[in-house]
C-alpha cells in the first residue's frame, strides 16, 4: 500500500480548496506521499524503460502506455487503491480506478495546450505527481487556462494559473471541454513525473 | 480547372534553396511589419502572429512562376499555369506553434508554397507535412528557401514549436496555388 503524506489529513479543507480553485477545479498537494514511499516509487520508476515521443503537440520521454515490469504494474494498482477513495471524497467525482505513466522532460521538451477531454475515454480527473530530480528543472510548469466555450469550440483562452513541478507535489484537476492546460518547455534540468487519469 | 494530379506524375514535395536573397527578404519583412501583424492566440490551435492579406502581388507572382517552372513534367514542357488563391504571412517567436488541427484540409488538389523570410535560421523551427499520420516532408529552417508541396485531402501540416531557448522569430509567407 502506498503511504500518503500528512497533507491528506484534512479532507474538508482539501474539498474546499478544490471547489474554490480557478480557472477550473484543481488541487495542489505538497508532501503528497510519505518520504519512504517517494524513495520506493523512484526505485520502481528507475527500472522502467522510457522512449521518446514527438508530435505536433508534444516532445518528451515516457514509459510505454502499459507498464512493462511487474513492479510498475503493482505501483499503478497501489496508486489507484490509495488515491481513488480519497479523491472521490474530496472532489465528489465518481471514480474507481487510475492509470499512469512516468515522464521525463529534458531541455526542449514540452506539452502544448490541450484539454485531455476526448469522447469515449471517460477521463474524469487528471493528475501529475512530480518526482525529485537529480537536476531540478527550469521551466516545466503546469499552466492552466481560463477558457470560454461556444458551439463546442474554445473561443477564448487566457493563461490563468501556473504550478511549478516541485518534488513530491501532486496536482489533480477535473477533465472537461474547458480544462485547457500545458506543460511549459523545460529550459534546463530534468523534470520527472508520474501522470495519468482517474476513471469511473 | 486543370487537376494538378493530372499535371504531375508524382505528388510534389520539394525545397528550392535561395529562392529569395537576404536583402529582398528583409524588405518583405519590413513591409509586413508596416502592414501590421495580428496576434492569434487560441492556444488549443496555435500561437503566432499573422498578416492575413500581405500586399505582395509581385513576390507572389514570382513564386508562382518559380513553382510552375520547377513542376514542369519534362524540361521542354511548358510550365503549367498556376494562380494564387491566397497568401498569408506568419511569424513564430519563442514559444509559438501552429498545430495540425488548426490546418485547413484541402480536398481539392492545390499547391502550398512556404517561403522562409527569416533573418537567421531558427533551430528546430520546421514545417511538417504528414500523409496518413506519417511525416513525409520536413521543411527545415533555411532563410530564403521555398517549399513546394502538392496538397490533397490526405495531407496535414503543422508548424513546429519554437523553443524558448531561441532568440529569433521565424517568418514565413504561405501561398496556396491552383492550376
Amino acid at each position: 500500500m502506498l503511504r500518503l503524506g500528512a497533507a491528506w489529513d484534512d479532507e474538508p479543507a482539501l474539498a474546499a480548496a478544490w471547489r474554490a480553485a480557478r480557472p477550473f477545479p484543481h488541487l495542489v498537494i505538497d508532501g503528497a506521499l510519505a518520504e519512504a514511499a517517494v524513495a520506493e516509487l523512484l526505485a520502481v520508476v528507475d527500472e522502467e524503460p522510457v522512449w521518446p515521443y514527438e508530435a505536433d503537440l508534444f516532445a518528451f520521454e515516457a514509459t510505454a502506455p502499459a507498464p512493462t515490469t511487474a513492479e510498475l504494474r503493482a505501483l499503478v494498482a497501489a496508486w489507484s487503491a490509495a488515491l481513488t477513495p480519497r479523491l472521490g471524497r474530496i472532489t465528489g467525482a465518481a471514480i474507481g480506478r487510475a492509470d499512469l505513466r512516468a515522464y521525463a522532460y529534458r531541455p526542449g521538451h514540452y506539452l502544448l495546450p490541450h484539454t485531455d477531454h476526448q469522447a469515449g475515454l471517460d477521463r474524469v480527473l487528471a493528475f501529475a505527481y512530480y518526482l525529485p530530480s537529480p537536476e531540478p528543472p527550469r521551466g516545466g510548469e503546469l499552466e492552466l487556462y481560463r477558457c470560454e466555450v461556444a458551439a463546442d469550440e474554445l473561443v477564448v483562452t487566457e493563461p490563468a494559473a501556473m504550478i511549478a513541478p516541485a518534488p513530491n507535489r501532486l496536482v489533480v484537476f477535473a477533465v472537461g471541454a474547458a480544462s485547457l492546460h500545458q506543460v511549459r518547455e523545460v529550459e534546463d534540468g530534468l523534470r520527472l513525473s508520474l501522470a495519468g487519469w482517474f476513471y469511473p | 480547372m486543370t487537376d494538378l494530379g493530372a499535371l504531375f506524375a508524382a505528388r510534389a514535395a520539394l525545397v528550392v534553396p535561395a529562392a529569395i536573397g537576404p536583402a529582398a527578404a528583409a524588405e518583405v519583412r519590413a513591409r509586413l511589419e508596416r502592414r501590421g501583424y495580428t496576434r492569434y492566440a487560441l492556444v488549443d490551435r496555435g500561437s503566432y502572429d499573422v498578416v492575413a492579406e500581405p500586399d505582395e502581388p509581385a513576390l507572389c507572382a514570382a513564386l508562382a512562376a518559380l513553382a510552375a517552372d520547377r513542376l514542369r513534367p519534362t524540361p521542354t514542357a511548358a510550365p503549367p499555369p498556376l494562380a494564387v488563391i491566397d497568401a498569408r504571412a506568419v511569424r513564430l517567436g519563442p514559444g509559438d506553434f501552429v498545430l495540425a488541427h488548426h490546418d485547413r484540409v484541402h480536398d481539392d488538389h492545390q499547391l502550398e508554397l512556404v517561403l522562409d523570410l527569416s533573418a537567421a535560421p531558427v533551430a528546430g523551427a520546421e514545417v511538417h507535412y504528414r500523409r496518413g499520420g506519417q511525416l513525409y516532408h520536413r521543411v527545415a529552417a533555411a532563410p530564403g528557401a521555398l517549399s513546394i508541396v502538392e496538397r490533397d485531402g490526405g495531407v496535414t501540416c503543422h508548424h513546429t514549436y519554437v523553443s524558448r531557448r531561441q532568440a529569433d522569430a521565424v517568418v514565413r509567407l504561405v501561398l496556396r496555388l491552383r492550376a
